[in-house]
């Protein structure tokens, strides 16, 4: 608490400067330099945020159009868009996907990069090239593996001949092309490719782990477990908490993968909000003013949820703080 | 100096807003005054299209560069997906093509159309006033945008509601092209003791192939079911349609539809089945004559992966009356596309000469005629046998001969008088039916194709 309160009092002095002796030529000179560059930077600045927040003002505009693009008849629907998607079971099942597919895709993340991480931290042959392993996935492009994924996981595809092979074809079965195992290829391909992003920042921040804390546990007679459960994890929470954030906009977002696998079927069992965005934009029957609704909706959650989190983690933070005068 | 700065930032913002407001504006109409614009004999072109394959627009070209050497034109093909995500900000832009494919389907005279010029009346320079009857029946109507205006030239015409088969396997596993649901059966039994697919198709993800199946089954059923429920004099959740939809289950159920049904969609999944010589039968519409030429018959199986291919003898069969009520199955067909010309291009007379030499010459549709892709939009013109080479010309030849004239004569739309709210809500129901997961009855997921269906007013008087 006392820390918090001193830090603005460390750069109070460049503050109070202003009234010193070189005041009016520092105030002379800050007037003369931010105009300035101001004026340069303002196209720049124009180009890259204003077109970002333009296209978002613009989805806003549109999402209240049916519209096909182009030079076709912008028909204004007033809320009948937002309607359509709030009735549209679609829009729940592409919803409930992306909470399984979060809470599934960050529990292995999370898992499975610790494990890793802790594993390479140890003394062990060769670590460099499971390293390698681990990593790979996260920088080979979806669209590359797709049809990899896609041989593995179709009727005679690679999965279904293991289980054959190994006594266990009764569970053989079309994996791709059924709604109750369609959104599980979708998900595995997900937790498959997530671990190795899991792995790199554990591992970092595994290495800024005073080392010092870690030989004070162990002389205080922690085992490894004890020491990854009550030292190092506690110490990787921003990391996990950084992770839970960034796996939940992907989630919304999700799109390559599903499209690439499944194209969100069968019967739209592994749609995701950014594969019926991309089919509302792409498809023949193309409605970018119910695109763009979806978008909007996706903008909120993605807000909404970011700004939950944030407020939570700063209560969270206060209270830690507190604590010590309590 | 201070205010000089100011004006600097206020033109470069002016600028930067006004770079991003005309990306996203439209560049106005200005097709009145390009329709009257005279044909030209030189000049670029640039053609844009999702069809045809590329080596046989190049092949369009070289015929039409006999006559007009003067007029380059360059063709760009794109996957589906991407020509309809590309084109439209490209015409915006009006930097687009001068001559784009535009198809009847989807509403798409509508989104594309004012960006064309109106070609009637470059179609009754050529072909006279009653030129509308020149062109195979319905294509000039259904290249006409809303407001009545031929926004593209008929290049030709599709059919489907068919099926191909490979000939090869048939005689390897003894087997004969089935015409009803049991012998289909039995034909697939010994199929598949060979080692082979008997009937190959994809059916899973979002395209609306699947759809082509079912509307020939329902034909089997009731040949006037499938247009009147797609028109709303019927509904789909009538008896025909729960009679079309337990077919397709028994389909799966007996071994004609292949358990891997759902993997993929009918490209690349059963086109390369079939292509590959694993599959005996597949469902294609007429576009897939061209494969059963002696040289495009390998480039479509190298496509497909297959090393060094040996051609099969592919052949087009009607589809089996599944039904057995002595229906048979019906063809349907419509304009499968047309050539537009964008009324920003800066090259409109070569355009127009491209385009009517394309869509409304003799010597243009007999090019089109002999790739067998298309059935020639323009009436009377036939393939030129003569000078085309197939696998089996025995066998193929009259066999084709037979399809272009059934194709020719269909009394159905393939999917112009379908909405594509509806055709996903059939690709939907088909799904749902061949899931063994699903637990819906037939008769529920007929109810749901009902409620998610659209009805078309296209043609519904």
């Amino acid at each position: 608490m006392t820390v918090t309160t001193a830090r603005p009092k460390t750069s109070a002095p460049a503050r109070s400067g202003h009234s010193g002796p070189n005041a009016r030529g520092a105030k002379r000179r800050t007037s003369h330099l931010v105009p300035g560059g101001l004026v340069w930077i303002l196209p720049g600045f124009i180009i890259s945020v204003g077109l970002i927040y333009y296209s978002i003002v613009y989805s806003g505009y549109l999402s209240f159009f049916d519209w096909g693009g182009g030079r076709s008849k912008m028909i204004p629907a007033g809320f009948d868009n937002y309607v359509q998607a709030f009735t549209d079971p679609t829009f729940y099942t592409a919803l409930r996907n992306t909470v399984i597919y979060f809470v599934a895709v960050f529990a292995v993340q999370v898992v499975g990069g610790v494990l890793f991480a802790a594993v390479m931290h140890s003394k062990i042959f060769f670590a460099n090239v499971y390293k390698v392993i681990v990593v790979i996935p996260v920088v080979v492009a979806p669209a590359t593996l797709a049809p990899a994924h896609i041989q593995a996981w179709q009727t005679d595809g690679t999965v279904n001949q293991i289980l054959e092979a190994i006594g266990l074809g009764s569970l053989a079965q079309g994996w791709i092309g059924q709604s109750t195992t369609s959104l599980v290829v979708v998900t595995l391909v997900g937790c498959w490719g997530s671990v190795g992003f899991g792995f790199i920042l554990f591992y970092a921040g595994m290495a800024q782990i005073d080392p010092e804390m870690l030989e004070a546990a162990r002389i205080d007679g922690a085992g490894n477990l004890r020491l990854l459960f009550s030292v190092v994890l506690p110490n990787l929470k921003p990391i996990t908490i950084s992770l839970a954030i960034l796996n939940f906009i992907t989630a919304l977002k999700l799109f390559d993968n599903v499209w690439l696998i499944t194209q969100g079927g069968p019967a739209h069992s592994s749609e995701f909000l950014g594969t019926m965005i991309y089919a509302e934009t792409a498809g023949t029957g193309r409605n970018l003013g119910y695109a763009a609704t979806l978008s909007v909706i996706l903008l909120v959650i993605a807000v909404s949820v970011s700004v939950i989190i944030q407020l939570r983690s700063r209560e969270r933070k206060a209270l830690i703080e507190e604590t010590p005068d309590v | 100096m201070k205010k000089s700065k100011y004006v600097l930032a206020a033109v470069g913002l002016a600028s930067a807003v006004s770079l991003v407001l005309s990306g996203c504006s439209g560049g106005g109409d200005s097709s009145a005054d390009a329709s009257s614009e005279p044909a030209a004999t030189s000049g670029e072109v640039t053609w844009w299209g999702y069809t045809p394959d590329t080596p046989v627009a190049e092949r369009y070209i070289a015929e039409f560069n006999k006559e007009f050497p003067d007029i380059k034109v360059t063709y760009k093909n794109f996957e589906n997906v991407d020509y309809r995500t590309t084109l439209t900000p490209a015409l915006d832009s009006g930097k687009g093509p001068d001559v784009f494919v535009l198809s009847p389907a989807g509403g798409t005279p509508d989104l594309w159309g004012p960006y064309a010029i109106d070609l009637a009346p470059l179609a009754q320079e050529k072909l006279g006033a009653d030129w509308e009857s020149k062109f195979g029946e319905g294509y000039a109507k259904q290249l006409n945008d809303s407001t009545g205006r031929l926004v593209s030239a008929p290049m030709g015409g599709m059919a489907a509601g068919f099926l191909w088969i490979d000939q090869n396997i048939l005689d390897a596993a003894g087997a004969s092209v089935p015409t009803d649901y049991n012998s289909w059966v039995d034909t697939c039994a010994k199929i598949t003791a060979i080692g082979k697919t008997c009937f190959t198709m994809g059916a899973g993800g979002a395209d609306t192939f699947p759809t082509e199946m079912f509307h020939s089954i329902a034909n089997s059923v009731d040949p006037n079911f499938f247009i009147e429920a797609a028109t709303g004099k019927a509904k789909w959740s009538d008896p025909a349609g729960i009679e079309t939809l337990n077919i397709v289950k028994k389909m799966r159920a007996d071994g004609i539809i292949s358990s891997d049904a759902l993997d993929g969609t009918q490209y690349p999944l059963a086109n390369e089945a079939f292509m590959r010589g694993d599959a005996a039968m597949v469902q294609m519409g007429f576009w897939y004559t061209q494969y059963s030429g002696a040289e495009s018959c390998k480039t479509s199986m190298e496509a497909a992966g297959v090393a060094n291919p040996t051609c099969f003898v592919q052949l087009p069969a009607a589809f089996p009356d599944v039904a057995g009520k002595g229906n048979g199955s019906a063809y349907f067909g419509e304009a499968d596309y047309g050539l537009a010309i964008s009324a920003d291009s800066p090259n409109i007379g070569a355009s127009k000469t491209f385009v009517s030499w394309m869509t409304m010459s003799t010597t243009g549709q007999q090019n089109v005629a002999n790739a067998l892709d298309l059935l020639p939009a323009l009436q009377g013109v036939k393939p030129d046998f003569a000078s085309i080479s197939l696998v089996d010309d025995s066998v193929q030849k009259p066999a084709i001969e037979e399809l272009i004239s059934e194709s020719g004569s269909t009394t159905q739309s393939r999917q112009y008088q379908t909405t594509e709210k509806t055709l996903d809500a059939i690709v939907i129901a088909i799904q749902q039916v061949l899931d063994p997961t699903v637990n819906k009855s037939v008769d529920d997921i007929a109810a749901e194709l009902q409620s998610s269906s659209e009805a078309s007013t296209v043609g519904a008087n």
